[in-house]
């Protein structure tokens, strides 16, 4: 086994708007993924049409490599980042 | 009007005439809707995969958009390489799957697959229509969506009782298209003018905004020193003595060489690919960069920009051709030193003088790059031949060049030159391949015979691996593991099963009349190649060191070193 060193992980906030469509969240979720981050906390909820979607997010990638990449989905209408702060986190 | 018949009412309306697909269960009304249609050419290949990348081909050489047609479940699946192709190089593609019925999708039904949750990676977007209502806006929005911004693969999924459903037709009116606005050029040009060694740096991007005269008229207007990624060659013009060729992993000494030293890249429609740039720290190590791509999120996403632009790139380069015709940058010196290193870096291979001596890659290429005509589409697999091709083919025009860029999809060759040749039937079409790429979609053989498609096939015949090989020697040892492909089947024979007549040869004295004998045939022929084993392209970056790390056959480790654990 890897053993388990302490590492300074950024975090982030984002805040998602988009249309609630089928396989909305896996979409907006494996974008996260494959660039580099990782989801800490995931708050959802319904606006008749759309989905509010609250992230906080770890990842040692520019956040705004993401958002620019988030922007790109074809129904994701805004991406707002909220503030920065680097929490302590333990990473295999 | 059932929803079937709203997808081809979609055809009709962006005049989609020609598809690549593969009948079966759920996808099975569409296919009955096709019998009465009398516009929609319907081209079945032999494999999804093929239809896929026929679609690819096809896209790639008309700059329209490519469609492929399958079932649910395998069907989809199959598709889904030709899919990630398309995505990774930026095709503008078409993707329509059957599905299982409404009622029976989460029941594990025979052919069901999730196909929306599996291919979202893949694709631009994604959708699985659940109403017929909506087939007609859904179709209109994914053919829109395909084919704008930055291009590529958007996959329509539809239960098969949705494509039996009624639904009443619906008026689309014909979108309005509206002016993008040029950036301003200013701070662009401030750094152009800046600069002592200006380089001009071009990818893919070009083409896919169907902008390569605007690019060809700047680049001759500037004359700046150029290189281009896989994608990009052709950009620049055969005949452009700035042009020094493709640069990064298997790229000429004089691009690396000019983007090691330059001062400012100026990167337009590329997006700094791990194959061009090498190691990044090492990369442009003096330089500033400006970025012009219609991709906002390809800007900053590896290296930091100076200056970018985002944008229409047909008015942005308009408008910096005006600017450098006005006031023509003074960079001679540079210039120079550039051309010098194209005439003593740039790709070179001896024609063997020696008319018994056995065929080399790169001594071939040159010369079928002489003896093909000049609107010659090339469709290349993917491997040792196909960086032969990019090194040493002279391409005048981007889309004569068909190649996997992005994905490395072996494979890809043989049905890319089929789209290729359906996209254009006068143009000549050659599939220039290895024996390993060859042998991964050989079934499209019978759709070439099919529908009596001219095009040639080349198969340069190692009888391994070769680009597999070439690594494993050079960076492991030269221990080699499951390369060997010395039980290839006799390739001419297999042709001739095809009723493709074939031609083998093995001699540089072979080389031209083999050339010439297939392009004078009236219908499809195959050209097989018999090359060396050990050959290696040359130069190499080993994969994550700095392009100034080039080797050469001087690296070559001695081959009694080879320990043979295949």
């Amino acid at each position: 086994m890897t053993p388990q060193t302490d590492t300074f992980m950024p975090s982030y906030t984002l805040n998602c708007r988009m249309a609630h469509e089928a396989a909305a969240l896996e979409r907006l979720c494996q974008v996260i993924r494959t660039r580099g981050f990782r989801i800490v906390r995931m708050a959802v909820e319904s606006a008749g049409e759309s989905l509010d979607i609250a992230l906080t997010l770890e990842g040692t990638r520019p956040i705004a490599m993401l958002q620019s990449q988030l922007e790109k989905l074809h129904t994701v209408a805004e991406v707002d980042s909220g503030q920065t702060s680097a929490i302590r986190s333990r990473s295999a | 009007m059932n929803g079937a018949e709203h997808i081809l009412d979609a055809f009709h309306r962006h005049q989609i005439d020609t598809v690549f697909g593969y009948p079966g269960g759920c996808i099975m009304p569409l296919y009955d809707a096709l019998v009465d249609d009398v516009t929609v050419a319907h081209v079945l290949c032999r494999h999804e995969q093929g239809c896929a990348l026929a679609a690819d081909g096809y896209a790639r050489a008309s700059g329209r958009l490519g469609v492929c047609i399958a079932t649910s479940g395998p069907g989809a699946t199959n598709l889904i390489t030709g899919v990630a192709n398309a995505h990774r190089d930026s095709v503008p593609m078409l993707v329509i799957t059957g599905q299982v019925p409404l009622g029976l999708i989460g029941t594990d039904a025979f052919q069901e697959t999730d196909v929306l949750g599996m291919t979202l990676g893949i694709v631009k977007h994604s959708y699985l229509v659940t109403d017929a209502r909506d087939i007609g806006a859904v179709m209109e929005e994914a053919i829109g969506l395909a084919g704008s911004g930055r291009p590529g693969p958007v996959w329509v999924d539809i239960p098969k009782d949705v494509l039996l459903q009624d639904a009443p037709a619906t008026l689309f009116p014909a979108d309005e298209e509206s002016a993008a606005e040029c950036p301003d050029l200013n701070p662009a040009m401030d750094l152009l003018r800046a600069a002592r060694k200006p380089l001009l740096y071009s990818g893919g991007g070009v083409g896919l905004a169907r902008c390569e005269d605007g690019f060809r008229q700047f680049a001759e207007c500037a004359a700046l020193p150029a290189v281009v990624t896989l994608k990009g060659i052709g950009n620049p013009g055969k005949h452009n003595p700035d042009n020094l060729g493709m640069l990064g992993m298997h790229g000429s000494r004089a691009a690396n060489r000019a983007v090691d030293a330059c001062d400012l890249l100026l990167v337009i429609g590329a997006r700094l690919d791990d194959r061009a740039t090498g190691n990044l720290k090492e990369f442009a190590p003096n330089a500033r960069m400006i970025h012009i791509d219609t991709d906002q999120a390809e800007i900053n996403k590896v290296r930091q920009a100076d200056v970018a632009l985002r944008g229409d790139l047909a008015g942005i380069l308009a408008e910096l051709t005006a600017a450098v015709r006005a006031h023509p940058l003074e960079i001679d010196d540079w210039r120079q030193q550039c051309r010098l290193w194209r005439t003593t870096g740039g790709f070179s291979a001896a024609d063997n003088e020696e008319p018994l001596a056995p065929i080399t890659g790169p001594a071939f290429v040159r010369q079928l790059s002489h003896i093909a005509p000049d609107d010659t589409m090339i469709a290349c697999d993917v491997g040792q031949h196909q960086m032969w091709v990019a090194q040493h083919y002279e391409f005048d025009h981007p889309r004569h060049h068909l190649t996997s860029g992005g994905l490395g999809t072996m494979g890809f060759g043989l049905p890319a030159a089929i789209g290729a040749q359906f996209a254009d039937r006068q143009s000549t079409v050659i599939n220039v391949t290895g024996d390993g790429s060859f042998m991964m979609n050989a079934q499209e053989l019978a759709t070439i015979r099919r529908y009596r498609l001219p095009l040639k096939i080349i198969v340069l015949d190692n009888q391994c691996l070769g680009m597999v090989r070439q690594q494993q020697e050079l960076f492991y040892n030269n221990r080699e593991s499951q390369i060997d492909l010395d039980d290839n089947p006799d390739f001419v024979a297999m042709a001739r099963a095809f009723d493709i007549p074939a031609l083998h040869i093995n001699r540089t004295d072979q080389i031209r009349r083999g050339i010439e004998t297939i392009l004078a045939y009236k219908g499809p022929m195959l050209l097989h190649v018999a090359i060396a084993r050990e050959e290696n392209v040359w130069p190499i970056v080993k994969p994550g060191a700095g392009n100034r790390e080039m080797l050469d056959e001087t690296h070559r480790p001695s081959t009694s070193n080879k320990e043979q654990i295949a």
